[in-house]
C-alpha cells in the first residue's frame, strides 16, 4: 500500500483527487469509523457498510496473500461479517470479555483513486489496546473503497494491512 | 505467570494416574527439563515434505531449544541441520523460508551447502592440516524419519523407530492424507496462522469436554446456519458431536498420542456431505475421483470424515480439521501455535478455497474459535499460579475406559482420556534414565 502513495501520479499528491471539503469529509468519516470500532459500537459500525458485495479483508502472512490460495486473518463478505457481529456481541465470546480498551489514530489519509461516486483512500493507523493488565500496540495501513451516497460516505470494501501479519500474534479481540 | 518453587521436582509424584500437580504447567525449571527430556529426546514433528519440494528449498524451524534448517538437496534428499555455524556459533540462516544453494555465515564468512557441508572456508591458510573441513559441517539432526510426508526429528541417536512411535495412529494420519484423491497433501511454508498465548504448551489440543463452554458463541451461530458444507465444525448443527450421548469417542494411544474420534459419529452424514458436494461441478468431480481412488465404501467414509483425524501426536503435532498444527513451547507460561491449512492435491481449486474459508472462520487470531481457546488458556495460567491446592484432577471417565483392539484406551467424548495419555507419556519421558 505504501507503493500506492510512492508510485501515485503527481496529481494525487500535488492537487489531490478531491476538493478540500471532500478531503475533510473523508477524514471525519475515518475518525468516526475509528471511534465506533474503539467503542465496540458494532451495529453503528455495521451500518457504515454499503451494498451486498462488501469485503472486509485482513491478509495474513503477507499483504499480497491471494485469498484463493492462502489464508486471511479476516476475509468477510456480508454474511460472514454479520456472523462476526453476532459473535462479538455475545457474552460468551470469552476473548471479548472483558472488552479491550482501545484508542487509535488515523493519519496519512490520501485518496488515491476516484471512479464515479467511489473513492479509494489509503491511511495509516496506530492502535493502542489494553486488556487484563496487558498493553499491545498494533500498527498498520488501511485501504478503504468508499461510496459517496446521499446518506454520506459508506464502506464498500476495506483492507487492513497489519504490520505484524507475518508474525505470531495474540488475540485480535476487536475490530481493526 | 510462572513459578520457581523448590518442590523437589519429583516427577514420579507430580503426575499421578488421576491428577497432576499444577507446577508441571507453571514451573520454570520443569519447563527447561521438558525441553531436555521431551523435545530433545523423543520424536518431534518438524515439517511436511511438501513445504520444501525443490532443490535448494529451505525452511527455518524451532525444535525445543534448537534452531533448525530443513533443506532439500539436488538429489531430492531432505536434511535437518542445526542452524549454528560450526565456527563460533552464529546462526547461518535468518530467512523463514526460501531457496538457496549456500548458507553463508556473516560473522567470518564460512559457507555451507544444502547438505550442511562446509564448502567455503575463509582464509584457509590460517588453519593447518589438522583442520578437517568435513568435521565442521552444520550438525545434522541425528534421526529424521517420515510418514506420508510428515517429517519427524529426534535428537536421540538411538531409540524406537518413527513407525513404532506412531503405532496405531497411522490410520488416523491417513484420514487427512487420503482426503486427497491422489493421496497427496500440500503444505505451504508461508501460509499459516501464528498465534501466541500466555499459557502452557500442554493446554493446546484434544479436549472433548470444553467445546460447549469455551465455544458456546460458535454453537449459537452455527445453529442458525442453513448450510454446513465443507466444514467439519459446521456439522455441529446436525447433531451434537460433543454430547456423551453421541457416538464420538476420546482415545489415548501408546506414546502419549490422543484423538477425538468422530469417525463413527460422522459416518451417517456421508450422504448429506456427498449430496452437498454434488451440487457443484467441482464437488461432483471430487466425489467421483474419491470413489475411483478408494472405492465406494472408503470414499464415503473419507468424505464424511472431512479429512479430519482430530489427532494429537505427542508432543508437538496436531492434525485437526483441515490443518496441521504445531505447538512451539516458548516458556512455561508462553506458547506459540502455528496452524498450516493443508491443500488437497488432485482437486479443483474451488475445493481448497472452500476449505480455506472454513479454516479461517474458526482458526486464527481474529476467528471464532482460537481466540476463545487462547483466552481460556490464559485464565488457566493465571489460576494455576495459586498452588495452595495444587492438584488438577484428570479423572473424568476413568471408570468407563475400555481398551480397544488397536491397543488404544477409549471412552466418551468428554472423558479426560486424552489428558491422561499425554501426562502418562510426559511422566515416562521425564523420569526416564538418560
Ligand atoms: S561464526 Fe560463523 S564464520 Fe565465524
Ligand atoms: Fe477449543
Amino acid at each position: 500500500m505504501t507503493q500506492q502513495l510512492i508510485q501515485a501520479a503527481p496529481e494525487v499528491i500535488r492537487q489531490g483527487l478531491v476538493d478540500t471539503g471532500t478531503q475533510q469529509r473523508l477524514e471525519r468519516f475515518l475518525a468516526l469509523e475509528a471511534a465506533l470500532m474503539d467503542n465496540h459500537e458494532y451495529d453503528r459500525w455495521m451500518a457504515l457498510w454499503h451494498g451486498d458485495d462488501v469485503l472486509y479483508w485482513v491478509p495474513c502472512n503477507s499483504d499480497d496473500q491471494d485469498p484463493s490460495t492462502g489464508i486471511a486473518i479476516i476475509y468477510d463478505d456480508r454474511s460472514r461479517l454479520l456472523e462476526r457481529m453476532m459473535r462479538l456481541k455475545d457474552k460468551t465470546a470469552h476473548a471479548y470479555r472483558p472488552l479491550a480498551k482501545l484508542v487509535r489514530s488515523m493519519s496519512g489519509i490520501v485518496p488515491v483513486a476516484v471512479e464515479g461516486n467511489e473513492i479509494e483512500v489509503v491511511a495509516t493507523f496506530v492502535l493502542g489496546e489494553t486488556r487484563v493488565g496487558v498493553q499491545n500496540i498494533w500498527m498498520g495501513r488501511t485501504i478503504h473503497r468508499l461510496v459517496d451516497t446521499d446518506d454520506g460516505l459508506r464502506i464498500r470494501s476495506k483492507k487492513v494491512l497489519l504490520l505484524n501479519n507475518d508474525d505470531a500474534m495474540p488475540n485480535l479481540t476487536f475490530l481493526v | 505467570m510462572t513459578t520457581l518453587i523448590p518442590i523437589g521436582r519429583d516427577y514420579e509424584s507430580l503426575v499421578q494416574e488421576d491428577r497432576v500437580h499444577s507446577a508441571v504447567f507453571t514451573d520454570e525449571e520443569i519447563f527447561q527439563d521438558e525441553l531436555e527430556r521431551i523435545f530433545h529426546r523423543t520424536w518431534v514433528f518438524a515439517l511436511h515434505e511438501s513445504e520444501i519440494p525443490n532443490a535448494g528449498d529451505f525452511k527455518r524451524l524451532q525444535l525445543g531449544r534448537y534452531p533448525v534448517i530443513a533443506t532439500r538437496d539436488e538429489e531430492g534428499g531432505l536434511h535437518l541441520l542445526i542452524n549454528r555455524c560450526r565456527h563460533r556459533g552464529a546462526q547461518v540462516c535468518e530467512s523463514n523460508h526460501g531457496n538457496t544453494r549456500r548458507f553463508q555465515c556473516w560473522y567470518h564468512g564460512w559457507t555451507y551447502d544444502c547438505r550442511g557441508d562446509l564448502v567455503g572456508l575463509t582464509g584457509p591458510e590460517g588453519y593447518d592440516e589438522n583442520f578437517d573441513p568435513t568435521q565442521h559441517g552444520l550438525t545434522p539432526v541425528p534421526r529424521v524419519e517420515s510418514y506420508r510426508g510428515f517429517v519427524f526429528a529426534s535428537f536421540a541417536k538411538e531409540g524406537m523407530s518413527l513407525s513404532d512411535y506412531l503405532g496405531p495412529t497411522k490410520p488416523y494420519i491417513d484420514i487427512m492424507v487420503d482426503a486427497s484423491p491422489t493421496g497427496e497433501l500440500e503444505v505451504k511454508p508461508n501460509v499459516l496462522n501464528r498465534t501466541r498465548y500466555r499459557g502452557n504448551w500442554k493446554q493446546v489440543g484434544m479436549d472433548g469436554y470444553h467445546p460447549h463452554y469455551v465455544h458456546m458463541s460458535v454453537f449459537k451461530i452455527f445453529s442458525k446456519r442453513e448450510s454446513t458444507t465443507g466444514s467439519a465444525v459446521g456439522a455441529l448443527q446436525l447433531e451434537d458431536p460433543f454430547s456423551d450421548a453421541s457416538t464420538s469417542r476420546t482415545r489415548g494411544f501408546p506414546n502419549g498420542h490422543a484423538a477425538l474420534d468422530f469417525r463413527e459419529q460422522r459416518q451417517p452424514h456421508a450422504d448429506n456431505a456427498i449430496a452437498e458436494l454434488r451440487q457443484s461441478e467441482d464437488g461432483a468431480r471430487y466425489v467421483d475421483d474419491m470413489i475411483k481412488a478408494y472405492g465406494e465404501e472408503r470414499a464415503r467414509d473419507l468424505i464424511a470424515w472431512h479429512g479430519d483425524p482430530h489427532l494429537g501426536i505427542f508432543p508437538n503435532l496436531q492434525l485437526i480439521h483441515g490443518h496441521v498444527r504445531v505447538v512451539v513451547p516458548i516458556g512455561p507460561g508462553e506458547t506459540e501455535v502455528q496452524m498450516y491449512p493443508v491443500f488437497l492435491k488432485g482437486v479443483e481449486p474451488s475445493i481448497n478455497e472452500k476449505r480455506l474459508r472454513s479454516h479461517e472462520a474458526f482458526y486464527g487470531p481474529a476467528a471464532a474459535g482460537s481466540p476463545d481457546d487462547a483466552e481460556i488458556f490464559e485464565r488457566t495460567q493465571r489460576g494455576l499460579i495459586a498452588d495452595i491446592d495444587p492438584w488438577v484432577p484428570l479423572a473424568r471417565g476413568m471408570h468407563r475406559e475400555q481398551v480397544d483392539e488397536d491397543g488404544s484406551v477409549v471412552a466418551y467424548i468428554s472423558d479426560e482420556i486424552t489428558q491422561r495419555a499425554q501426562m502418562k507419556e510426559w511422566k515416562k519421558l521425564m523420569t526416564a534414565k538418560k
